[in-house]
C-alpha cells in the first residue's frame, strides 16, 4: 500500500513540470505585450521610453529560456513574483483572498453533498416514484442552466423580489446562501444522477438477494451495504470536481462580487497580469492533481480491493 | 475490525468539524452595514464601482482608480465645464513671456487631512517625487520638459520648462501623477512610485475604512478648505458584474450608478423607463471615431473616403446602436473643449447616390450581374477592426458592414483584443479602425499630438494628404505658441484639415451616464472626465 501511495504521490512532479511549460507557452505565445497592456489599462498613452521601462522592470527584455529558467527557480521556492498591477507579491495577493474563495467552495460542497446524497439514494430504491421524477427534473435543470444565469435569477427572486438575501458582498451566512445554491446546483445535478445509478446497479447485485436471505433487515441493507458502496463513484466525483470547484467560483464571484480570488484572476486576464495568471493555473493544476490523489486514497480506504490491485502489480 | 471503523468515525468526525469550523471563523466578521439597505441613511451615499479602488497613491497608475485619487488629492488648477481652467489650490499664476517659467501663487488656507499646511516646500516634494520616474510619466507632455522646480517663498512655487509648452496649465488639472500628497504619506526614500505610507491629502473626502476587493469607505474631511460636501460620508461598494450592479441598485442598496461603460445602453434605457428613477446624461466626453489609414491602396483616394462617410447613415446608427444615448458626432472633437468650437467644416450627410457616384468616378464600377465594386480587376474589399469586448463597436462595426455593401463594397469586420486593436494601430497595420479621443482635461492638444507623432498610427494613416508636411509642421508648432489668437488659429486650421481629409470620421459623441434614486439631488457631472462626481451631491 506503501509503494503505491509514493508511487503516485512520484507521478505528481512531472505533471507539475509540464503544467509550468504549457502556462509558460500559453502566456509567451499570446500576441499581447503585458507592458503594453498595463499601460492601456491605466488609459495612458504609452511613449517608447515608459514600453522600455515597463518591460525591462517585469523582466521582459530578457531572452525567452532565461525567464523560463527564471520562473521555474522561483516557483520552486514559492516565489511567484509580483504582479504587474499592484506592485505586491502575488502570493500575498492571493492568500488574501483565498479564505473567501475556499469558504465558498466548501459551502457549496457541502450543500451539494446534503442534497444529493438523500436525494439520489431515495431516487434509486424508489425508481419511477415521484422523488425519483423530482429528481430528474432538477438535475437537468442543475445541468444545463449556466451559472451566471441561475445567480441573477437566484438575486432577481430572493433578494431584489423577496429581500431574503442580499445581492452581493460577503459577511454573514446570509451573503453565504445564494452564490453557495449557485454553484452547488449543478454538482447536485450530476451527483444525484451518479448515485441513483449507482444504487440501481448495486441492488441488481447477487450480494443484496444473499443479505435478504440471510433475513437482513432492509433498513440495514439499504443503510449499511448498498449505500455505503454506492457512494463510491460518487467520491470519485467529488474528488474531480474539487479542482473543477474552485475554477467554477470565478463566474459566481463575478456576479455575487464575493472577494475571492477567481475574481482577482479574471482582473489579472483582462490587465495580462501574468505573475499572477501563472500563478493561478499551477494553484488549479495542483488542486486538480491534489484531489484526485485524496479521492484515490479515499476509496483504497473504503473499498481495500483498489490497493490490492495495486499491490498485484508489485 | 471495531478498532478500525473506530479510528474512521474519528477521522470522519475530525474532519467535519474541522470544515464546519473553517465556515463559521468565515462567517463571524459580519459588518452589519452590508446587509441593510441604504435607503434611510441621510448622511452616507453609496455608490458602486467595477474594480477595487487601489491603494490612492496620487503618482502611480494602475489599480488606483481615478475617481477615488480625485477625491483625495487635488491639483494646483482645475478643470472647468467648456474647459475654463481654474485656480484651485494655486490662487492665482503668471507665465513668464517666452513661455518657458511658471509661478504659482499658492493658497494660504489649504491644510492636509492630517493637520500639515500645504506649502511650496511640499509642491516641490511632490513634483520632484515624480521627476524622478521622468520616463513613467512621460506620455503627460510637460513632465518631460521640465527643466527645474524651485520654492520662492512659503507661498510661492515656480516651475521652469526647457522649451515653451502651452498646454501645462491644462495638464497640471489631471489626476494623476500630478496632485499633492502630505509629508506623512510618502515612504522613507521619498520615492512614491514604490508605494506610499499613507493616503493623506488635502481634498474633501478622506478614506476612512477600507478592505480590498470589497468595499472602502470615505468620510467628510471636517476641514477642508472649499465648499463643504453635503453628505457626510461616500461608501465605494465593488461590485465588478454590471448586471448585479443593476440589480443592487433596484432593490436600493446603492444610491448611484455613475460612469462610462459601467452598465449597459440599453439597461439604462430600461431604468429610465421605469420612471421609479431620476438618471442623466453628460455632454460629450470624447468623440467615437473611425479611423481611415490612407496608406492602403483602395482608401489613399478622397474620393472612397467621402463615398464611405455619405454611404451610412449616421444618425440611424448612434441612435440604434447606443439606444439614442450617444450623439452623432458632426466634428472629430467635441466643441465643448477649448479650441474645437470654432471649427469650419461641412458635416456630410447621408446621400447614397452620391456615395455611389463617387466611387464611379473613382474608378470603382460595379459589374454586371456582380454586388462588390472593381477597379482594374480587384475588388473594393476592406477591412474594419473593431475591439471585440467592445459590443458598441461590434455594433457598428455590423452596421457599417450591411451599409457599405449596398454601395457595392465588401467590409470584413474582425474583432480583437483591445491591446491587439493598439498594437496593430499604432504598427499602421489597420484598414479602418475605431477610436476615441482623450476627453477633458487632454485634449485638444494630446489628440493633435498623437496625430502629429510617429509610432500611434495616425502619422503614417494621413500619409497620402496633399498637405501633410504643412499639418504635420502646425501640429508641431501648435504645443509651444505663446499667443492665444494664433493658438486657436493653428488648432481649426488642423482640425479642419482633418475631418476635410476624410481619414477621421467622427461617429459619435461619447457620453457618461447617471442613475440615481429619487431623494439624491443636485447630482453633476465633473468637467473632469477622471473627476469625481460627489461634490454638491446631497440627499433628502
Amino acid at each position: 500500500m506503501g509503494t503505491y501511495i509514493l508511487k503516485r504521490i512520484m507521478a505528481i512532479i512531472p505533471i507539475f513540470i509540464l503544467a509550468i511549460l504549457l502556462t509558460f507557452g500559453m502566456i509567451h505565445l499570446s500576441p499581447v505585450d503585458p507592458a503594453e497592456a498595463y499601460l492601456s489599462a491605466a488609459h495612458i498613452q504609452p511613449t517608447d521610453e515608459m514600453l522600455a521601462l515597463k518591460r525591462h522592470e517585469f523582466g521582459l527584455d530578457q531572452p525567452l529560456y532565461v525567464q523560463y529558467v527564471n520562473s521555474i527557480i522561483k516557483i520552486c521556492q514559492f516565489d511567484f513574483g509580483i504582479s504587474y498591477v499592484s506592485n505586491k507579491p502575488v502570493w500575498d495577493e492571493v492568500t488574501y483572498r483565498m479564505p473567501a474563495t475556499i469558504q465558498l467552495a466548501l459551502g457549496s460542497i457541502i450543500l451539494a453533498v446534503l442534497v444529493s446524497v438523500p436525494l439520489g439514494f431515495l431516487a434509486g430504491i424508489k425508481k419511477n416514484s415521484g422523488i425519483d421524477h423530482f429528481s430528474r427534473l432538477l438535475s437537468f435543470f442543475g445541468a444545463s442552466i449556466p451559472s451566471f444565469w441561475l445567480g441573477y435569477l437566484l438575486i432577481f427572486f430572493f433578494s431584489v423580489k423577496l429581500d431574503l438575501f442580499p445581492v452581493e458582498g460577503i459577511g454573514t451566512w446570509k451573503h453565504l446562501v445564494l452564490p453557495s445554491v449557485t454553484l452547488a446546483l449543478p454538482l447536485i445535478a450530476l451527483y444525484t444522477r451518479l448515485l441513483r445509478a449507482s444504487v440501481l446497479e448495486n441492488l441488481q447485485e447477487p450480494y443484496i438477494l444473499f443479505t435478504r436471505t440471510r433475513g437482513v433487515h432492509e433498513k440495514v441493507i439499504m443503510g449499511k451495504h448498498v449505500l455505503r458502496i454506492a457512494i463510491s463513484p460518487m467520491i470519485t466525483g467529488l474528488g474531480m470536481n474539487l479542482g473543477k470547484l474552485l475554477t467554477g467560483t470565478i463566474i459566481v464571484e463575478a456576479v455575487f462580487s464575493w472577494p475571492g480570488f477567481g475574481r482577482y484572476f479574471i482582473e489579472a486576464i483582462f490587465n495580462r497580469d501574468v505573475p499572477v495568471i501563472q500563478c493561478y493555473v499551477l494553484l488549479a493544476a495542483g488542486l486538480f492533481i491534489i484531489s484526485n490523489l485524496i479521492v484515490d486514497l479515499i476509496q483504497m480506504f473504503i473499498d481495500p480491493r483498489i490497493s490490492r490491485k495495486g499491490g498485484q502489480h508489485q | 475490525m471495531s478498532k478500525r471503523r473506530n479510528s474512521k468515525q474519528v477521522l470522519f468526525i475530525s474532519a467535519i468539524v474541522l470544515i464546519l469550523s473553517t465556515l463559521l471563523l468565515g462567517c463571524t466578521n459580519e459588518s452589519k452595514e452590508n446587509s441593510t439597505s441604504n435607503k434611510d441613511n441621510k448622511d452616507m451615499l453609496t455608490f458602486a464601482w467595477p474594480r477595487d479602488i487601489g491603494e490612492l497613491n496620487p503618482h502611480v497608475y494602475n489599480p488606483s482608480q481615478l475617481f477615488a485619487q480625485s477625491m483625495v488629492y487635488e491639483p494646483l488648477v482645475s478643470y472647468q465645464d467648456g474647459g475654463e481652467l481654474k485656480p484651485h489650490l494655486a490662487k492665482s499664476w503668471e507665465i513668464s513671456k517666452d513661455g518657458k517659467e511658471y509661478t504659482f501663487n499658492l493658497r494660504q488656507d489649504v491644510k492636509f487631512s492630517d493637520g500639515t499646511s500645504f506649502n511650496a516646500e511640499i509642491v516641490k516634494k511632490n513634483f520632484d517625487a515624480i521627476l524622478k520616474n521622468v520616463d513613467l510619466h512621460s506620455w503627460l507632455g510637460f513632465i518631460p520638459k521640465v527643466d527645474h522646480t524651485e520654492v520662492i517663498d512659503q507661498n510661492t512655487f515656480k516651475l521652469t520648462l526647457k522649451e515653451p509648452y502651452y498646454p501645462t496649465i491644462q495638464e497640471l488639472a489631471v489626476v494623476r501623477p500630478v496632485r499633492f500628497l502630505g509629508d506623512a504619506g510618502f515612504p522613507k526614500d521619498g520615492d512614491t512610485s514604490k508605494g506610499i505610507t499613507k493616503p493623506v491629502g488635502t481634498g474633501p473626502w478622506i478614506l476612512e475604512e477600507y478592505k480590498a476587493d470589497e468595499y472602502a469607505i470615505f468620510k467628510r474631511n471636517e476641514n477642508y478648505w472649499g465648499e463643504l460636501p453635503k453628505v457626510k460620508k461616500i461608501k465605494i461598494k465593488i461590485i465588478p458584474d454590471a448586471e448585479t450592479r443593476v440589480l443592487a441598485f433596484e432593490k436600493g442598496d446603492l444610491d448611484l450608478i455613475y460612469g462610462e461603460g459601467v452598465i449597459s445602453l440599453d439597461t439604462f434605457k430600461q431604468l429610465e423607463k421605469t420612471g421609479s428613477y431620476k438618471t442623466s446624461i453628460s455632454d460629450p466626453v470624447a468623440t467615437r471615431q473611425l479611423v481611415m489609414n490612407t496608406k492602403k491602396e483602395q482608401l489613399s483616394d478622397l474620393r472612397v473616403r467621402q463615398a464611405l462617410q455619405y454611404g451610412f447613415n449616421k444618425k440611424a446608427m448612434v441612435d440604434g446602436v447606443t439606444s439614442g444615448v450617444e450623439e452623432k458626432a458632426d466634428f472629430i472633437l467635441p466643441t465643448n473643449f477649448p479650441y474645437a468650437s470654432d471649427i469650419d467644416v461641412t458635416p456630410i450627410d447621408y446621400n447614397i447616390k452620391k456615395a455611389k457616384a463617387l466611387l464611379d468616378e473613382a474608378g470603382w464600377k460595379l459589374p454586371k450581374g456582380k454586388n462588390v465594386r472593381e477597379k482594374d480587376g480587384k475588388p473594393l474589399e476592406i477591412e474594419l477592426m473593431y475591439d471585440s469586448a467592445e459590443s458598441i463597436q461590434k455594433a457598428m462595426a455590423e452596421t457599417l458592414q450591411s451599409e457599405w455593401a449596398a454601395l457595392g463594397v465588401k467590409l470584413n469586420i474582425v474583432g480583437v483584443e483591445l491591446t491587439v486593436q493598439i498594437q496593430r494601430f499604432k504598427a499602421n497595420d489597420f484598414e479602418l479602425n475605431f477610436f476615441s479621443n482623450y476627453g477633458a482635461p487632454y485634449d485638444p492638444h494630446t489628440f493633435v499630438n498623437i496625430v502629429g507623432s510617429k509610432g500611434y498610427g495616425f502619422n503614417e494613416a494621413i500619409s497620402s494628404y496633399p498637405n501633410r508636411d504643412k499639418l504635420l509642421k502646425q501640429i508641431a508648432d501648435v504645443p509651444k505658441t505663446i499667443d492665444e489668437k494664433e493658438r486657436q488659429e493653428l488648432y481649426s486650421t488642423i482640425l479642419e484639415s482633418l475631418q476635410d481629409q476624410g481619414a477621421i470620421v467622427p461617429i459619435s459623441y461619447i457620453k457618461k451616464i447617471a442613475v440615481y434614486q429619487k431623494n439624491i439631488s443636485n447630482f453633476t457631472f465633473p468637467a473632469n472626465r477622471d473627476e469625481h462626481p460627489f461634490t454638491g451631491i446631497s440627499i433628502e
